[in-house]
Parts: C-alpha cells; structure tokens; sequence
C-alpha cells in the first residue's frame, strides 16, 4: 500500500515533467498556428497576426501560459483546438477507443502467435524450424511497419481487390466492418511485434529449461506439459509480460504513421497533425494522455509481477 | 451566382448588387442583403484575420438599399472585385449573425448546391444535397463523402477496390491508372505556378543580373521533367492558361538554358566564374518543389555558384517564409520554393508582390518604373489596355527575375467510369461536382 501510494505520487511528479517538457518544446518549434494558417499564400498584416495570437492567448507570456495551462487541466479542462475551437478533451476521448482498440488487438495478435511460435521453437529438434523462425524473426524486426502496411494495400487491392469501408465504424456500431477495417493496419503492426516476442520467449524458454528445478520436475516424473507450462513458461514470462508492457505503451502513443496510411481517426494521428498545424493544445493535450498511460501500464506491468512471481515484493 | 445583375458607376468606385430573389440557406433561411452586408464585413473585420482580406480591401463601406440590392463603396477603382467575388476563398454568404452563434471552423450554413451534415477533422467530411439550391435541378448527387486519406498509395487502392469514386492522384500515379478497366483519369492545367521567391535585399542576389544569369542557367523543361515527370507547361508570373493575361509559353525567354550567356552576365555583375554561395529552402511536403530546387542548384553548378538545398518541415519552412516578409529581408532566408495558386484577379500573382508597397514583397523589391504600371493596371477597366500593361509588366519581371517562375501543372484527377458529368476546373477547386451523377 505504501509502495503504492509511492509509485503514485512519482507517477505525478513524472507527469507534470512531461507537461513542463512539451509545453516548452512545442513552442520551440518553428512556425505558429499564424504561419501555418497563412501558408506563404495568404497576407496577414502586422496587427491582423496580433489580434489572433491574443485571442489565441499567445501573447502571455510563457510561464503564465503553463500555469493557466496545468490549472485547467486539473479541472479537467484541456482547453480549445486553435483549429477547429474544439474541447481538446472531447477531441482526445472520441479518438481514444480506435487507439487503444489497435493497439489491444495488436498484442492480442502478436502474444497469440508470438507465445506458441517462440515456445515451439525452443523445445524443437527440427532445425530447419529454428531457422525458419529465426529468419521470420529477423525479417519482422528488420522491416518496418510503415512498408508493410503499404505492401499490404497494394496486395489487398492489386491481388484480392478487396478493402475494407474507409469512413471508420466504431465497434459499438458494427463490429463485422470494424474488424474489417482493423484487419490490416494489426497485421502490419502485428509482424514486427511478434518477431520480438518469438525471440524473447524462445530465449527466456531457454535459459529456464536449463535450469535445475525443471529437471527435478521432470524426475518427479511430471508430464512434460505440465513441466513445459506450470514450471517453466511461467518463470520464462517475466521478461516476455515486461516486453509486451512497453509494446502497449508504444502501440498507445507510436501509431502514428499506421493510423495516417490507413486513414484511422485515432490519437496518433491526431497528434501528428497537432504537430503540423502548430495546434498546441491538442499538442499538449495528446502527449499528456500518452505519458498518462504510459505509466499506468508500468504501473500494471509491475503489479503483473508479484502475482507471476511471488519472490517479489514491493516494499 | 447569387447576383443577377450588377452596375458600376462613379468611375469604377461603387458597385450597385441585385440580388437573386428566394435564394435558401441550408437551414431554410431566405438571402437578404443583410446577409451579403454581414458577410462581406466579417470579412473586412481585422478581428477575423481573414488571410485574404487583401482582395477585398477596396472596399470601404457597404449599404443595404433593399431586400434585394447591395450597393458597394470602393476606396479607389478596382477591376478585380467580381473576381474576388467568384474566388471562392473569402466570399462564402452566410446568415447573419452565424458567426457568434456558430463554431465556423467546422460547421457551415452557406448557399451552395451541398449542405454540410458533419466534419470530423482527420477522417472524413458528409455533404447532403441542398434540396432547394437556387440553381434547379442541380445538384444530382444526394450527398458526398470526402475521405481525408493523406496516402496516395491508399486512395489509389481505395479507388481500385471501388471503395471510392474520386480521387486526386499525382502525375506517376495518373499514368499507372489510365487503362485500367472501370476508371478514368481526368487531366487539365490549374492556375497554380511553380516559383521561386527571391529575397532581393542582399548580395548577389540583390542584383538582377545575378537573379537572371542563374535562371539562364537553368532548363525549365528538365525541372518540369524531374518535378511532375513532364506533366506541366513553362510559365511566366500569371500562370499560362490564366485567360488571355499570361505570357504564351512558346516566347518565354530562358526556357531552354543559355550558360555562355549565364557567364558572361554574371561577369558583367563583377561575378566572373561565380564563386558565392546561395541557399534555396524547400519543404518535403510538396516533393515537386523539393525536385525544382535540386535541378536549379545542379544548373547552377556550372556558373561555379554553390547552392545548398535547405528542406524544412513545411511550418518551419512557412515561418522563415513570414519572417523575410515580415523583416523586409533581413532575416529568415534567401530563395523558396513555392507555387502562386488560383488568384481571381492577374492582379494577385503581381502586385503584392513587385509593388514597392506590396503587402508580401520578398526583400523591399522596387522598380519605380514597375509601380506606376502595376498602380495602373490594377485601377482601370478597359480590358485590352490592361492587358497590354500586364503582357509589358511581366516581360520586365521576368528581366529583372525578382522570383523565378517555373511551370504550371497538370491537375490529375481519376474517377470511377461511374461518375458522370464532371469536369475539372481551372481553378483547381471541385465545385463542379455539383453536376456530377453516378452511373451505372
């Protein structure tokens, strides 16, 4: 409990590092929502661009900017998109679920073929199995996602000249088609994340059937599945539970090109385009939700721990 | 056209409007005069910040005379106005008062031939027909739905599995389509010219010669080439196609490379054998852009001049853009890569830019020869006698090479043989999507 309330009060201190952290570095960037609204096309004088950086509340001066900034969002306000004048926070939550739907299914995926392949391949004796899964992992972790998706569509339309509706349809709606739609953009992610997660098992495996305690479970004369499962794959999973963790937080926060290639209205996106418009509080506001979940999955991930291994103790 | 009829009197300075009679919003609503007087001022409000302000600006006072009939104060006399007008950029009526009531930035009440249902920004934008459009029986589509795909490879898919029936592609992709069974691929020129914005306040690009014996050195049809793979036409200041007002392609100089030329100007400049340094910046976002900037340091490379290719982020690259403007060229940078798009009026690809008080002059650029023709040509009506001004102020421009123009584009569009009765238009918006119809 008192490791707990700790670990929350670290977690508060990270993230208001995190805000301090963006909210400089965006203004850092070059160029303002003014320029980017004017293009090198569109003639804003002198007074026009202070008029919108005042009702932008731009001509603050910076430490007054953050405060107001951490203030509301204390309250739960985190403020307007200068480009649409939409609630950030309502921005945020509508895009949340096509993000975090992603990337669920995308570890659902890569642990339903990663776990088994991985297992597979340290207990085989066939080696051209371990070559095969050596190269499949390899290839998954050299080529990246951004290429796959690409190849993917063009083989989908090219070969099959099939693709899913593109106006995106929430689950809630109609699962069938969201699935559908979903299909692609978590195989693409899927390959390279499973190459990991074989590897890292094959090796975990490894190195725990190697260890005394499972050749005494097996002299009791235990089943090898058992042995395989209750004894070895669950002291194998630590460092595979640790890995799958920062996947979820990466998938949470580093789909952004994905969701760009197959049009996907999620967080990523949303916060690439933030970028490129010079949008800041949708900036501001989507780095924010990243880092908050980001280290509530640690969180989680570490409280995994103690259950699978209960040597751990957290003082 | 929500005008039937107009007059111009007062030596061109006031505009009387008869408005269309029953005219609807899409939410009912019948057009009025208040409704143009509200619009048009919104626009004028430097509270807006509208960025095209500047082609309204004439105006100095709007007067509602009846239900039906707007009349307009100019500040001095400007041809350009109806084309503002027709420019679709600023000139949208809405109701009065919408602006206060309503979040503009996504939602719309206007009087166009689709009414706009909803917009979810990075997904997709739904448009249903505006059953009382004033132009009957237009439109023929019940609604459209414009789907933000950002990837060219996933609309070209998109078009091929027919889960769309529009698509803008680029010039490498209008070729792979064309022949393909069940999709047609639409070309025209847009007014839209590929240029290079020079900041002409510093050495020894603040001599003209230097400016031309570059430009000479660099042949236009290989950046077209290398920029959309052929698809464009070399073009002069006003983009070529722009009604009768832009320079024919066929007598525009340095269109082939002249280096021996080249040389010796810079020569005369005191540059002999070049020997300087320029930098040209560019962004990635437009890969055309990106393409004409490395031709041009490639060509200058034999005049012995060394030029850096710069590319930024487009916000970076538009923020040093503003800051020459804005410094009068003391800082942000030297040459960009840009393009000059539709503009109502020829006025607009010349004025703000060479006018020595010109609202967007790259570096303090002033030829008081120039000014009194640009002032000229911008305030008179007679048609042919502005366009002898215009042909003469271009033919000056391009000596003196204050930008360096390149080409206008092709504008590839590919559609499902299913879609009928669209045609592209030069300005390069889709409004005549509104005589679109879906076939069989």
């Amino acid at each position: 409990m008192r490791y707990l309330l700790r670990r929350l009060l670290w977690m508060g201190a990270a993230l208001l590092g995190v805000s301090a952290l963006i909210f400089i570095l965006v203004r850092l960037l070059p160029g303002n929502i003014i320029d980017i609204i004017a293009g090198t096309e569109g003639q804003l004088s002198r007074s026009q661009r202070l008029e919108i950086l005042h009702s932008f509340g731009l001509d603050r001066p910076w430490p007054v900017q953050y405060a107001l900034w951490v203030w509301s969002m204390l309250h739960g306000n985190f403020g307007w998109s200068f480009r649409t004048s939409q609630p950030v926070a309502g921005l945020l939550v509508s895009r949340l679920p096509t993000t975090v739907e992603l990337a669920a299914l995308t570890v659902a995926l890569v642990t339903l073929v990663g776990l088994p392949l991985g297992i597979l391949a340290s207990i085989t004796r066939s080696a051209r199995l371990k070559l095969a899964v050596q190269i499949v992992g390899l290839l998954g972790l050299s080529i990246p996602n951004f290429w796959i998706a690409i190849v993917l569509i063009i083989v989908a339309s090219f070969a099959f000249h099939w693709l899913p509706a593109l106006i995106f349809v929430p689950p809630w709606q109609d699962p069938w088609v969201n699935l559908q739609q979903m299909f692609l953009p978590i195989l693409s992610l899927a390959l390279g994340l499973a190459a990991v997660v074989v590897r890292m098992t094959r090796s975990s495996m490894l190195e725990v059937l190697g260890q005394e305690y499972v050749k005494v479970a097996r002299a009791k004369g235990l089943g090898s599945r058992v042995v395989l499962l209750r004894h070895a794959l669950r002291n194998a999973l630590i460092p595979i539970v640790t890995v799958l963790g920062l996947q979820m937080g990466f998938l949470l926060g580093g789909v952004v090109i994905t969701e760009q290639i197959f049009g996907l209205p999620g967080l990523g996106w949303t916060l690439l385009n933030g970028v490129y418009q010079r949008d800041y509080p949708v900036v501001q506001g989507a780095v924010m939700l990243f880092a908050i979940t980001f280290v509530v999955t640690n969180l989680i991930v570490d409280l995994i721990y103690t259950t699978l291994d209960p040597r751990i103790r957290y003082e | 056209m929500l005008a039937q009829k107009w007059e111009l009197s007062n030596g061109g300075k006031t505009y009387v409007f008869h408005l269309r009679p029953n005219v609807k919003f899409h939410n009912g609503q019948t057009m009025t005069a208040e409704d143009v007087k509200y619009s048009v001022e919104r626009v004028l409000d430097p509270k807006s910040a509208s960025p095209w302000r500047s082609w309204f600006d004439t105006i100095e006072e709007i007067k509602v005379v009846d239900p039906l009939t707007v009349q307009m104060n100019l500040n001095a006399p400007y041809p350009g106005l109806l084309g503002s007008f027709a420019g679709m950029r600023a000139s949208g009526i809405v109701p009065k008062g919408l602006a206060e009531r309503e979040n503009l930035k996504i939602k719309a009440i206007g009087t166009g031939p689709f009414k706009l249902v909803e917009y979810v920004p990075q997904d997709h934008i739904t448009y249903a027909r505006h059953p009382d459009y004033w132009d009957q029986p237009l439109p023929y589509l019940d609604g459209m739905t414009f789907k933000i795909l950002t990837e060219e490879t996933a609309r070209v898919a998109a078009l091929r599995a027919g889960q769309i029936q529009y698509a803008y592609v680029n010039a490498q992709d209008a070729q792979q389509l064309s022949g393909v069974p069940g999709i047609k691929v639409l070309k025209n020129l847009v007014a839209s010219v590929t240029l290079q914005y020079i900041n002409v306040s510093k050495k020894p690009l603040s001599d003209w010669r230097v400016r031309k014996a570059l430009r000479m050195a660099v042949d236009t049809n290989e950046v077209i080439q290398k920029a959309v793979f052929g698809a464009a036409v070399p073009s002069g200041p006003i983009p070529s196609g722009y009604g009768d007002w832009y320079l024919d392609p066929k007598t525009l100089p340095y269109v082939k490379p002249d280096i021996e030329g080249a040389k010796k100007l810079l020569a005369e400049a005191g540059y002999p054998g070049g020997g300087f340094k320029i930098e040209i910046k560019c962004s990635p976002q437009y890969p055309a852009f990106v393409a004409t900037a490395l031709v041009v340091q490639d060509s200058v490379k034999k005049l012995g001049v060394d030029a850096q290719v710069v590319q930024q982020e487009w916000g970076a690259f538009v923020a040093d853009n503003a800051t020459v403007v804005k410094s009068g060229g003391k800082e942000g940078g030297e040459i960009f890569t840009s393009g000059n798009s539709f503009r109502p009026d020829p006025d607009g690809y010349i004025y703000p830019y060479f006018h020595t008080r010109g609202s967007v002059n790259y570096g303090q650029y002033s030829n008081p020869k120039l000014d009194p023709l640009m002032q000229q040509a911008r305030s008179i009506f007679n048609h042919d006698q502005r366009r002898s001004l215009y042909i003469q102020i271009q033919r000056t421009l391009l000596d003196e090479s204050p930008n360096w123009w390149w080409y206008v584009p092709y504008n590839f569009e590919a559609t499902s043989t299913r879609v009928q009765g669209y045609s592209q238009s030069f300005t390069g918006r889709r409004f005549l999507l509104k005589r679109a119809w879906l076939g069989s």
